[in-house]
């Protein structure tokens, strides 16, 4: 498993003012893999994955312990540009938030910014970008429109196709589905198992059987402790952990 | 039983304090309208094509006001010029990247202050500092300046609070795609907020096209039939001049009907204004929806 890790934690703390939201996470990602982050709410999962591209630096008042290793580089080392890490390291969110810009814009408007100029170049990038995220068939005509005229789960996809557009290494998401219908759900779920074999993910979930139907590997986090990490199938069939169990089987959580 | 009068009393107390509430917005809104209506008939005799378009004569007892009509827009813009910038810069300064704390808090406190500061304190400072010290003179610059300054607050505070509607998810997103803070501000959140920074702008035109004692220092001259040549000219003023005839004129009583009507002019150009920045911002805002 070290040898495709991409991105890993090494003892890490963190801290929201003085209160402890992290304990002590060592975790390893693996490159090309699906890893699910699962717990009850508050257990920590979405402060570690903003840890991961550096968006808990926007919070006043945070502080991180450990060391969190990209390629082998700590990402929280003084002379590390958190704006290169991030666009290293994609983010979808919760909820669907595209720019109340044209979808055509929403693609690009990022590696516009990054320096690419040529419309030709740009455009295919959108439509690339689009196509991964499996929302060009359904927008190819529209692209000037505005993205906020799209439906729930087509906003999401879009915003998947925006986080793509800057060719991350790693894609982090936050409960991607949790405001959508089953059908966006499903469809995301499926898309998520496409790019797996172009980009690492790690997806924070609520939902079991979301978690066992997407990831190759599994941590479960209970008030900001990295209970059990391992397999996925090994988390749901054979948990080591008395907790895990309980949480998975639903019987608190 | 207990449960039913409880509802009835608290029914009973919505339907009076929404009475109030109507109450007062009718009194406000009939002494808006009796001060417009007022005005309107005692000026509207004087408004001609003439009174629009020529220079005093008589010593000011007949002919119209055009030179004070752009007197008054030359300073208007000019504050606007001057306020909109400045304000714009330290609302995001104060919002976006001043780490929020006593520092902060001073700094607002302080602008608040500056918003409650009689205006004719303003006129005072512009002369010390814009006539006198950087003898600018009495002129459009000093007198831009002046009513800029005067204006500030309002464009501060307005284009704060524009900008803290913006939602923090757009500011998320930007950043999470790797886009640096200043493009994220000036990409992302200054455009969604420019409909609400026109609101203040908005405000300061009315106040700045209306305000007399910050100009009649630093700006308004007492007559000149020729327009201003440029920033370094004295202007006249449709604020100023009102105050001229009514209490320094050659004949206050007979040229009431004059006064009236360039009061007439100066609502009609404030509410000009008005409307053009609010057409322009609903149309911004039905472009930018979230
Ligand atoms: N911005 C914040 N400031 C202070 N505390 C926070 C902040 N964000 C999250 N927390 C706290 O940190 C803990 C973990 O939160 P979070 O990572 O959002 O949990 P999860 O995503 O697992 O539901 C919670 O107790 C939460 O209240
Ligand atoms: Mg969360």
């Amino acid at each position: 498993m070290e040898n495709n890790v991409i991105i890993k934690t090494r003892n890490v703390d963190f801290y929201y003012g003085s209160f402890r939201a992290l304990t002590d996470v060592t975790m390893d990602f693996e490159q090309n893999r699906v890893t699910a982050l699962i717990g009850p709410s508050g257990c920590g999962k979405s402060t570690l994955l903003r840890l991961l591209n550096r968006m808990n630096d926007l919070i006043d008042g945070t502080r991180v312990e450990g060391e969190i290793l990209f390629e082998g580089r700590n990402i929280y080392a003084p002379d590390v540009d958190p704006v290169e890490i991030r666009r290293r390291i994609g983010m979808v969110f919760q909820k669907p938030n595209p720019f109340p810009k044209s979808i055509f814009n929403n693609v690009t408007y990022a590696p516009k910014l990054s320096g690419i100029t040529n419309k030709a170049e740009l455009e295919t990038l959108a439509e690339q970008s689009l196509r991964q995220a499996v929302l060009w068939d359904e927008v190819k005509d529209i692209l000037s429109r505005s993205a906020m005229t799209l439906s729930g789960g087509q906003q999401q996809r879009l915003c998947i196709a925006r986080a793509l557009a800057m060719k991350p290494d790693i894609l982090l998401m936050d409960e991607p589905t949790s405001a959508l219908d089953p059908i966006s759900t499903a469809k995301i779920e499926e898309l998520i198992d496409e790019l797996k074999r172009l980009y690492t993910i790690i997806i924070v979930t609520h939902n079991m059987q979301q978690a066992a139907r997407v990831s190759e590997y599994t941590g479960f986090f209970y008030i900001g402790k990295l209970i059990e990490f391992n397999n996925t199938e090994k988390i749901f069939t054979n948990p080591a952990v008395k907790q895990t169990e309980d949480y998975i089987t639903g019987r608190f959580g | 039983m207990m449960a039913q009068s409880t509802m009835r009393w608290r029914y009973l107390k919505q339907k009076i304090f929404f009475g109030v509430v109507r109450l007062s917005a009718l009194i406000i809104s009939l002494a808006l309208f009796g001060i417009l209506a007022y005005i309107f008939f005692h000026g509207f005799r004087a408004i001609t094509w003439d009174f629009l378009t020529l220079s005093p004569t008589d010593s000011m007892t007949a002919g119209g006001i055009m030179p004070a009509i752009v007197g008054t827009l030359y300073l208007t813009v000019g504050a606007i010029a001057v306020a909109l910038p400045l304000g714009i810069v330290s609302a995001i300064y104060l919002t976006e990247y001043a780490k929020q704390g006593r520092w902060v808090r001073i700094i607002r406190i302080g602008v608040n202050c500056l918003a409650g500061v009689p205006s004719v304190v303003f006129g005072l400072f512009g002369l010390g500092f814009f006539v006198v010290f950087l003898k600018f003179g009495s002129s459009i610059l000093a007198g831009s300046l002046t009513l800029g300054i005067l204006i500030l607050p309002t464009i501060i505070g307005a284009s704060e609070e524009a900008l803290k509607a913006v939602p923090q998810t757009f500011r998320e997103a930007s950043l999470a795609l790797g886009v640096s803070k200043w493009q994220t501000i000036s990409r992302i959140v200054l455009p969604s907020a420019l409909p609400g920074i026109l609101t203040g702008a908005i405000l300061g035109v009315g106040r700045a096209a209306g305000e007399t004692a910050p100009i009649m220092f630093t700006a308004a001259a007492f007559f000149t039939a020729a327009l201003p040549k440029s920033i370094f000219d004295e202007v006249m003023a449709l604020p100023y001049h009102i105050y001229v005839l009514a209490t320094a004129g050659t004949n206050i009583e007979m040229t009431r009907p004059l006064q009236y009507g360039t009061a007439l002019v100066l609502i009609a150009l404030v509410l000009g204004i008005d409307l053009i920045a609010i057409v322009i911002r609903s149309s911004m805002r039905r472009r930018k929806r979230w």
